[in-house]
């Protein structure tokens, strides 16, 4: 098995899940409680990356992080690389795909706190911000370790944005995915399984990890 | 100590208005559900925006629209209740009353929540959850936080209406008893009106988004100002009515004359009784010393509650002068039905006595509306 590719995955799914932890959550908070009348708008560029093939979003990403771009322009004059086909652009790239995976679980476990306990806590003297801290989030915990586990596993099982950003660097930008294509491609089947059953295995852990706690958070304030 | 308030907001169809003054005993809201009372409510504690008017709570304004203010809630130190108690399910008893006391020091805020645990009887249970607390302590836990931040005035929205019958007098007392030691002013929503009456000293009385009344509770059950008012405050018969030439009253719906002891200046519009004022006995019994206002009448229905029983009654006739003759005077069609509200006692010593029966609705019980 390819333990340099794996490194290299669970690092990237564990940098994507900590950024979309704490990016996530405020875009989740203002699509949740925003009243702006175009924030469907906002909503569906949040959730395109669910319905757009990944080299679509993997093409732009990459032109857009390119040297010919303002975004990839400025990159380049702040830090004198450009991103495509390093980790960073890797890791930029994957956390745009994987946005929607944190965001809208998120979301739906802030919409799920009871409106009446948030006016409770602004009446109680509490900010915006404490009565985010100290009622909606662990109100939410559920939706909050849905959409850290979703965007980490879907980062392990992304496929054609890592090969459209990153290319296939071995140690840097080569995930499991990758490899396990490679492997298929030059007829080792043999290690192709055993990668893919791991994969497989990870996967439905993840999942049953995610309805585990949706259960236990739901039964547990059920009562009330 | 005062709570003013002169608001106006328009959501789709409905138009809020509402203007009353709060300074003294609580002051009770009362109107059926969707009149406007838990609008205003959240307007005061400021989770709405009125869309003009103004709220001035001891002096200090919370809101006015011509002059841009608009404290926030979190700023506005009042107490709110909710309808279902909006205890935070993730912290215990202690932890939901010390919720508004982060900024205090700890040594203070201990000994706030250890004053309002023992107020509210609620000693032992400072670390159990609120889904492990009955309805009625859930309602004390709920009551104790909103105190805890000694607000400028505390609302209450419905806050029996999630209980069970048995737990509401034990609880509603321990709220008076509360409301009593409490400096600030108190606004109590309630469409129960023997509730309100019971915990408030003056109310206000909303309907379809508009204050039609307020005043002194007993000033406005027994003088309600209009037919609406009447109604809510729950008067069960009344009639269109005018003046008639003798200075008798002509009840226009119920087909007769009436005589008034209130003095009326200008045209009445309708006439009213309420049910526990209207008198009903056996005919066979001795001579009333007054003879105004008694009708024959028959039972049509009768339902009973624990304690009281209410007869539906149709009169059938003005028996005037000849108590004890025969009473039919009217066809049973001229007739009109009115109910009444007795006691069992009385109930029980007359049910068995041959009909028709006597109703008396006296002179000084009967009550003009103006339009």
């Amino acid at each position: 098995m390819n333990w340099q590719a794996i490194a290299l995955s669970l690092k990237l799914a564990f940098s994507v899940a900590a950024i979309l932890l704490v990016a996530g959550m405020p875009i989740a908070y203002w699509v949740t409680f925003s009243r702006w009348r175009w924030k469907f708008l906002v909503e569906a560029v949040v959730a395109l990356p669910l319905v757009l093939p990944p080299t679509v979003l993997g093409y732009y990403i990459l032109v857009g992080l390119g040297p010919r771009n303002l975004p990839g322009r400025l990159w380049q004059s702040l830090f004198g690389h450009t991103l495509p086909f390093t980790f960073g652009g890797l890791l930029a790239a994957s956390v745009l795909y994987s946005l929607p995976f944190a965001v809208q679980p998120f979301s739906a476990g802030f919409e799920s706190v009871d409106r009446r306990l948030i006016e409770a806590a602004w009446t109680l003297g509490a900010s915006r911000l404490a009565t985010f801290f100290r009622v909606i989030l662990p109100l939410s915990g559920a939706g909050a370790v849905t959409g850290v586990v979703l965007s980490f596993a879907h980062t392990i099982g992304e496929f054609g944005v890592v090969l459209m950003v990153g290319g296939n660097i071995p140690g840097v930008t080569r995930t499991i995915s990758i490899d396990i294509y490679d492997q298929a491609q030059a007829g080792n089947y043999a290690t192709a399984n055993h990668t893919a059953l791991l994969l497989l295995l990870f996967s439905f852990l993840v999942l049953s990890v995610i309805y585990g706690a949706n259960r236990r958070a739901l039964s547990l304030w059920r009562k009330l | 100590m005062s709570l003013e308030v002169a608001i106006e907001k328009q959501v789709q169809d409905f138009r809020l208005s509402v203007q009353f003054k709060a300074d003294g005993p609580p002051l009770g809201l009362l109107g059926s559900s969707g009149s406007g009372k838990t609008m205003t409510l959240r307007a005061i504690a400021g989770l709405e925006t009125p869309d003009r008017g103004r709220i001035v709570l001891h002096g200090r304004v919370l809101f006015d629209s011509d002059e841009g203010i608009n404290v926030p809630a979190r700023a506005r130190r009042i107490g709110l209740l909710f309808q279902n108690f909006a205890l935070f399910p993730h912290l215990s008893v202690a932890e939901n009353i010390a919720f508004g006391l982060r900024r205090l020091p700890p040594e203070e805020r201990n000994r706030r929540v250890a004053a309002q645990l023992s107020a509210a009887h609620l000693e032992g249970m400072e670390n159990r959850y609120p889904a492990t607390l009955s309805g009625g302590e859930q309602q004390r836990v709920a009551l104790a936080r909103a105190l805890s931040i000694e607000p400028a005035a505390l609302l209450l929205d419905e806050p029996f209406s999630a209980l069970d019958t048995h737990l509401r007098s034990a609880l509603e007392r321990h709220l008076r008893e509360t409301l009593a030691h409490y400096g600030g002013s108190t606004l109590f929503v309630s469409h129960n009106l023997e509730e309100a009456y019971r915990v408030c000293g003056e109310l206000v009385v909303l309907a379809q988004g508009s204050t039609v009344a307020q005043g002194p509770k007993e000033e406005i059950f027994r003088h309600p100002p209009t037919l609406e008012v009447a109604r809510l405050t729950g008067c069960k018969n009344y009639s269109r009515a005018r003046r008639a030439a003798d200075g008798s009253i002509e009840a226009l719906d119920w087909g007769c004359k009436l005589r008034v002891a209130q003095p009326f200046a200008q045209p009445p519009a309708h006439i009213a009784v309420r049910a526990h004022h209207v008198r009903v006995r056996p005919a066979g019994e001795s001579k009333p010393e007054r003879r105004e206002n008694i009708f024959s009448c028959r039972l049509v229905a009768m339902t009973e509650t624990p304690f009281r029983v209410t007869l539906d009654l149709r009169v059938i006739g003005n028996i005037g002068g000849n108590i004890g003759g025969p009473a039919e005077t009217a066809p049973e069609s001229a007739g009109f039905q009115i109910q009444a509200e007795v006691f069992k006692q009385e109930w029980e010593a007359f049910r068995d006595m041959p009909q028709p029966w006597l109703v008396e609705l006296a002179p000084e019980r009967v009550f003009l509306l103006p339009d």
